[in-house]
This record gives C-alpha cells, structure tokens and sequence, in this order.
C-alpha cells in the first residue's frame, strides 16, 4: 500500500517523445483510471511505473521512495499485461501460482490463494490447462488472477477487461471495484471503455499525445471537461460540438442560426459543445430549432436521433420509447445548463 | 507425355545420383561386414562369416573398446563444453543482451573453416617450438611451460577436444541466439514483475521456452562429435598411442591402412546403432506437434 507520485516523468526514444515531462500524484488507496486514445503513452507511463522502461527523464516515487534505479522485483507492483504476458510452458495454475512461489509463499498457502484468484475471474475448471488451449478473453483473465493473487503495493492494469465479453467484462468490473475497495490497494488502470472508467475510478487522467490533459473526478471529468479534447473524448455519443461565434449573448452557428443565450463576451470563433443527453426533443415548431431526422437510433435502453439543420448534424438522446422515422422533422432544444464552450485555435474552455 | 511420367522422370537423375553415392555404398559396406574382406585376401570379398567380425570387436579387441571409451568421452564433454559456453555467449549476443552486432558476424569465422584446417592449425599452436597456446599456457601456468602437448595422452586429449568446442561453439552460439529471438519478452517481463531474479528468469521462463531448440543443439552436436574424423587425424592422428582414437578413426585405420575392410564395415554399422537414435530424436523435436 502506497502513494504513486510522477515528477517531471518522461520518456522519449531518438526524436519520438513517448511521455512528456508528466507529473502525477496518486494517492495511497486511489484507483486512477488512465483514459486516452491509443497510442498516447499509457502503457509507457505503467511499464516505467513497474521498472521495465527507464524513464528519460523524471522521479518515480511509491511510498517514500524513490524507485528509479530498483529493479521490477523491488518496487512490489503487479501488473496486468495489454498482450498478457501468460508463460506457455506452464499450465493456468502455474501461471497464477508463480508470482507466489517466486516471493517464496509457504507451500500450504499457495493452492488455496490460487484457487480463490482462479475463482473471482470464473477460471477454476481451467486450472489444469495451458495458455494455448485458452481463448483470448480467458487468458487475459489468467493474467489479471496473476495479479490479485498477491498484495502487492501497486496494482497497474492495462486494458485487463479489453477481451471479454460484455457480461463478463461488467462481472469483472464489480470483482475489481469489489476488491480495491476491500484490498485498498493503490491502482492504476487503463481503458478503453468509458463506462469502465466512469464507474471504476476515484480520479481519471485524461491522458493525449504524452501529455496529460486533465485529472480529476469522474464527476468533475464528464461535466467539467477542461478542454475540447476531454470534452469531445469522454462520452457515449460523443460530445456535439458545433462551430460558431457569441453575438449578442447568443450563439449563433456557421450557417447563421441563431441557437441559444450564453453569458460570455461576444467572440467570432467559438466551439459549443453539448451532449446527447443534455438536448430536448419535441414535435416541430416547439423547440428551439427545427432540424430533419438524418437516422434514428434505438440502442435498447433509448434512443438516438442523428438530426440536421444546414449542414450541421448532431446527436440527440431521445426517450426509450420514442419512435420517428428518417426524414421526419422534430424540434430541438438546449438548456442552458450543461453547455460548453471552447476556443477552437487553443481547445481551451471559455468559462462564462 | 503425361504430367505424371515427367515428374518422375525430372527427378530421375537425382534419385540415381543418390542411390549410387549413399544407398549402394551403404547396403554394400552392409555386406561387406558379414565378410573376411580383406584386400590382401583375393576372393574374401565374398567370403561369408556371418556374426563373427561383430563378436571380434566386442570379444577380442581392446583398441575398439579403447575408442568406444574415446569417443564416449569425447562426446559428453564436447557436447557439454559446447553447449554451456554457446548458451552463455548467446544471452551475451541476443537481441536485449549485454553485446551485439559486429561481434555476431565475426563469430562465425571459426565455423567457416575445415575440420581438418582447425587440426592443423591446433597442432601449430601446441607446437613445443614455436606454438602460440604452447607459449601462453606456459606464462599462465608455469608448470605446463616445458610439457609437449600433444606427446601426453591426457593434453592431446584435451586438446582435441578444445579444437573441437572452439570449432563448434560459433554455430551453436547462432543457433541459439535465434532460440532467444524467438522467447516472448512479455513473458520475461511479467516474471520480473513478479518478483523472479535474473537467474529465476533464466532457469523458469527462458530455459524451459529454449528447450525445444537446446535439445536439438545438444542432438545435433552429439551425432557430429560421435562421427569426429578429419580434426583428430590431422591433429593427433589418434595419438599418442591410441590416447585420442575416436571410432570413426580406428575404422579409418583398420579399413585403409591394414586393409580389413570386412570387420572396418561392421564396426562402422555397430556405430549407426546410436546415430539412429540420435537421428531419431532429432527428428521427433524438429518435427514434433505441439
Ligand atoms: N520501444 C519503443 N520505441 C519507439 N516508440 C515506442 C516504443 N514503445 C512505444 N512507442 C511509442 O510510444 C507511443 C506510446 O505508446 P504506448 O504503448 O504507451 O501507447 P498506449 O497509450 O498504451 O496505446 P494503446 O491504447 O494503443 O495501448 C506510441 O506512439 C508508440 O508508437
Ligand atoms: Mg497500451
């Protein structure tokens, strides 16, 4: 159990700049979810984190100590593999029992610890088998019982759920949410899934490019984004942005519709974002703006309307039970709560 | 013509090719050691006596079990040298190892050169007068500064045998390396999160995935150190006495220089009885399902 802190962390390879002079704090017992597209340093920043790629430049603290120059085995981390890292010479007993024996876990201990591992990732008819007999979403969860099999200080997990099903992954989910909370042991995670992240972490990092953008809450994240990238990255649809200015205290789009009052300074170019989930739909005329039906969406728990006005499409989350047909015309309109907008030059917020 | 008769007329040559230079010779020196064969004995050439020159060599022969005991040794400790050390230079090699390129294109050199030119060149350098190892070892330790290498029974052995791995080591080192390549890093790197030592590491995770590749080395090396001839005739000549004689040389000598081609033959066959096995193995790991 310990406190994870990233001073000035950077790691470059010739020119390429993999993370870039990054600073971290995460707290003893917090689970960090780093969020990101792909390619944008996050397993770069685990694997330093576990000791297998020395930083270019930067501190590497867990607890209070520095552990730039310990070896993996020292810093009493436990990762879960992106590719899973799974030893094919041993069978799935052996696989998870390793770590264990390694760290010289008396005998007696060993099996019952595997077992338990075995059975919170559901794998115990699978213990006899070798990784090559495994499908893909069972292997990864060979590799993730690797990792809660022991109490490490540090958990680091690199899309550990990326394979599995959609019923076993929100299984999973809840055992993982179940486990930090019980082990209270520091984790760091990374995801795809934005579910995963909303519902799994104490704090997110955005992370883009080896930089990270913004941390904070899960809350803070989703309704607070500090810039366009967060704003449009976080969120399922995606953020709507639509390009304009402010005149007048009003929004008006490109193509000169005039759409909602905002309360900042008139400005020519501005980006106004706002989410699915945050627009009204009613029939024609009531609304704010009338806008045509580009397709309709029914996800099963709502429904989605892709509508256009000009050449401006967004998206709109409409109740379960709604029903309209392509080409219909509905009105839309937008709260002035939940509204965000953006200079589309820096990506920064323009806060009212 | 038909597609079928072509095909097997192209590959016609090859076959007779090979049967003349591999399939004939061996189904005739078959015979031939069921014969007195002799070449200063006209007609014994068809002279048959069944087991007898087999219970010769086992019976009455001291020099066959001489080079039975020769070779054995020769085997076990070429094999074992060998391997060790082209295992250890390879994890210096890999790719991820502590030394690289340059270094592997120069290691091969040894392997280009001819048995019988390694001989030659041992024998230079153990050369009492003006051999270069006969020098260093002579300043390294003292008390070999006045001894004749290649005149003790157990220095020319020795000898032999240093030629050998020196020969072999580079092409086995190669080999290996690719084993190497061939090893996940994940999996080396998931181990030492885990908490495993370097050599942990070594003996769990890269020993185990390089044993496929370590056993075909460790075959294909036993069935050539079995079947040594050309290093050891132009190194010791089987000397002194009979100290260095591996098998392939006492058929050598039984067969041309006293001409008993007949019981040359049958020892040569009690040979193929390990290389069999050996080729076996070999075989079952290179082809092997997984
Ligand atoms: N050994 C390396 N040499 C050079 N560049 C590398 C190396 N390892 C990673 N990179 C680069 O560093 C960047 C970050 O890689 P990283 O694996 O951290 O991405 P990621 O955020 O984990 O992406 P993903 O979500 O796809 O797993 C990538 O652009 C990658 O190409
Ligand atoms: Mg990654």
């Amino acid at each position: 159990m310990a406190s994870v802190i990233l001073k000035n962390l950077t790691k470059c390879w010739g020119d390429f700049i993999g993370v870039d002079n990054q600073s971290l704090d995460i707290q003893d017992h917090e689970f960090l979810v780093l969020l990101g597209p792909s390619g944008c340093g996050k397993t770069t920043t685990m694997r330093m984190i576990a000791g297998l790629e020395d930083p270019t430049d930067g501190e590497i603290w867990i607890g209070d100590r520095m552990v730039n120059d310990d070896l993996p085995k020292d810093r009493h981390v436990a990762m879960v593999f992106q590719n899973y890292g799974l030893y094919p010479h041993m069978t799935v007993f052996d696989n998870i029992a390793y770590p264990l024996r390694v760290r010289g876990t008396p005998k007696g201990e060993i099996e019952p610890r595997v077992k338990k591992a075995a059975g919170q990732v559901e794998l115990i008819e699978l213990l006899h088998r070798k990784p090559k007999a495994l499908s893909g979403g069972q292997r990864q969860r060979v590799a993730l019982a690797r990792a809660i099999v022991r109490t490490p200080r540090v958990f680091l997990m690199d899309e550990p759920l990326s394979n599995l099903d959609a019923k076993l992954r929100v299984t999973m989910r809840a055992e993982l949410k179940h486990l930090s909370r019980e082990l209270k042991i520091t984790t760091i995670y990374v995801t795809h899934d934005q579910i995963e992240a909303m519902t799994l972490a104490d704090r997110i990092a955005v992370m883009k490019d080896g930089i990270i953008q913004q941390v904070g809450t899960p809350d803070e994240i989703y309704n607070d984004p500090a810039s366009l990238f967060v704003a449009g990255f976080i969120g399922s649809p995606a953020m709507n942005l639509i390009n304009g200015s402010v005149q007048d205290g009003y929004f008006v789009t490109t193509g000169g519709t005039k759409l909602v009052a905002v309360s900042v300074p008139d400005k020519p170019d501005v980006v106004l974002g706002v989410r699915a989930d945050d627009m009204r739909i009613s029939e024609e005329g009531e609304g704010d703006i009338d806008a045509r039906i580009y397709a309709f969406e029914h996800t099963g728990e709502a429904t989605l309307l892709t509508v256009q006005w000009g050449t401006q499409r967004v998206i709109v989350r409409g109740a379960r039970h709604l029903r309209k047909e392509q080409g219909e015309i509905v009105s839309i309109s937008l709260g002035s709560d939940h509204l965000y907008l953006f200079n589309p030059d820096t990506g920064k917020r323009i806060r009212g | 013509m038909r597609d079928n008769t072509l095909k097997y007329l192209l590959v016609l040559p090859a076959i007779l090719v090979v049967f003349a230079t591999a399939i004939w010779p061996l189904i005739e020196s078959l015979r031939l050691s069921f014969t007195v064969g002799r070449f200063s004995v006209p007609g014994s050439l068809e002279q048959y006596l069944g087991w007898e020159n087999f219970a010769w060599a086992f019976t009455q022969e001291p020099a066959f079990w001489n080079a039975v005991r020769v070779t054995a040794i020769y085997t076990v400790l070429t094999v074992g040298l060998t391997t060790t050390m082209a295992l250890g230079l390879a994890l210096l090699l890999a790719p991820g190892g502590k030394f690289r390129a340059g270094v592997q294109t120069i290691l091969i050199l040894p392997f280009a050169m001819s048995p019988a030119l390694i001989g030659v060149s041992f024998r230079f350098m153990f050369n009492p007068e003006f051999g270069l190892f006969d020098a260093f070892f002579g300043v390294l330790i003292p008390p070999l500064a006045d001894v004749s290498w290649l005149a003790d029974p157990i220095l020319a052995f020795a000898v032999c045998v240093m030629a050998d791995v020196w020969g072999w080591i580079p092409f086995l080192t190669l080999v290996l390396i690719g084993g190497l390549a061939s090893i996940p890093q994940d999996t080396i790197e998931a181990a030492q999160v885990d908490g495993a030592s370097n050599w942990r590491v070594f003996k769990d995770i890269t020993i185990p995935q390089l044993a496929p590749v370590l056993a075909v080395v460790i075959i294909l090396k036993s069935i050539f150190s079995l079947k040594t001839f050309d290093q050891i005739f132009m190194l010791t000549n089987g000397g002194p006495g009979t100290a260095t004689q591996t098998l392939s040389h006492y058929i050598y000598f039984n067969g041309m220089k006293y001409g008993q081609i007949g019981y040359a033959a049958s020892v040569a066959w009690l040979m193929v009885i390990p290389m069999i096995v050996l080729a076996y193995a070999y075989t079952k790991f290179v082809f092997r399902k997984d």
